[in-house]
């Protein structure tokens, strides 16, 4: 993983922003706290040892009295997850979610019975012509990523 | 894409949003499309839907960004977990399958989104494993955790927080 060059990312919304130099180990936890709290099958987390917020501030949810989860209350996306060992910074919150390749896998007795099979499954090509008019039709309210001076942008006209 | 009878519950880590579906679709799935990641802040959003008139909200309301002028993305306010995908213009809300009290019972069939799919994602499987959660020499630590959980059981509660 590349080290000391700047990394960002923030919330879909963009309402919270984050930047950090300094990346630790890239993992994926399978415990039932991080797949509930992304809603997802595991938990994305790189340690982040000098992050900073550079637009807005997070909400904070203390999952336990161990550790705490940070998102952003305009938009939801989970951002990080915090503990006495530090911060970690959600891997798909980043601008360039590639930098941040998971080197270990933690927590497996959650772990979902299908998930080895994942990296097996069909890739979707056929696109029908209501799905093709509805991809053409999208105006993204997401934030782009890189930073930006002042966000949301004006309205054109 | 199939319709099928099934009583599905779900909802966010700290409780104060759940919903309960008398019906789902047969379309569970990973997509890697950037607006997902970014949703989620994961590397993939993991859905499976049902139709909208057989969800009820059991507690409490989602709220809502719509990330584009067709979809909606819903969480809860007060703990952020993703909750769903909803394509206003369709008949249907994609439920985050993570927030699915069980969501061991869909796994997905198809990838989409492929454009953004990371390129290490085949790794995933394949990474080192570090073991579980509660490790005898960690109990100072997972112990701290499982005495204090304040997320939400995976299964509908009659009121919550408990006393």
């Amino acid at each position: 993983m590349p080290q000391n060059e700047v990394h960002t990312g923030g919330c879909q919304c963009g309402a919270v922003r984050f930047r950090v130099t300094r990346l630790g180990r890239p993992s994926i936890c399978h415990c039932r706290m991080c797949q509930k709290a992304f809603g997802g099958f595991f938990g994305p987390l790189v340690t982040s040892h000098n992050a900073t917020w550079t637009r807005g501030e997070p909400k904070w949810f203390q999952s336990s009295d161990a550790a705490r989860r940070a998102f952003c209350g305009e938009c939801g996306t989970p951002l990080a997850y915090e503990t006495r060992f530090g911060l970690e910074l959600a891997i798909g919150a980043f601008d360039d979610p590639t930098v941040a390749a998971p080197e270990i896998q933690v927590n497996l007795a959650d772990k979902l019975p299908f998930f080895d099979q994942l990296t097996s499954l069909p890739v979707r090509s056929e696109v029908s012509d209501e799905w093709r008019d509805f991809m053409a039709g999208i105006h993204s309210n997401q934030h782009p990523d890189h930073d930006t001076e002042a966000w949301p942008p004006k309205e054109n006209g | 894409m199939d319709r099928y009878k099934m009583e599905v519950s779900g909802g966010c880590q700290c409780g104060a949003v759940r919903y309960h579906a008398t019906e789902m679709f047969d379309n569970s799935h990973i997509c890697h499309c950037r607006m997902c990641q970014k949703a989620v802040g994961n590397i993939f959003a993991a859905l499976v839907a049902a139709p909208r008139e057989a969800i009820t909200w059991t507690r409490g309301e989602p709220s809502r960004f719509r990330s584009s002028d067709h979809v909606d993305r819903g969480f809860c306010s007060k703990c952020g977990t993703p909750l769903f995908y909803e394509d206003l213009t369709g008949n249907r809300v994609n439920f985050t399958i993570g927030s699915l009290d069980h969501p061991e019972l869909f796994p997905p069939g198809a990838n989409t989104g492929n454009e953004a799919r990371v390129p290490w994602f085949d790794t995933l499987p394949v990474i080192e494993h570090g073991g579980v959660t509660e490790q005898p020499d960690r109990e100072d630590w997972w112990g701290g955790i499982k005495a204090t959980n304040n997320q939400h059981p995976d299964h509908d509660t009659a009121t919550w927080p408990a006393k």
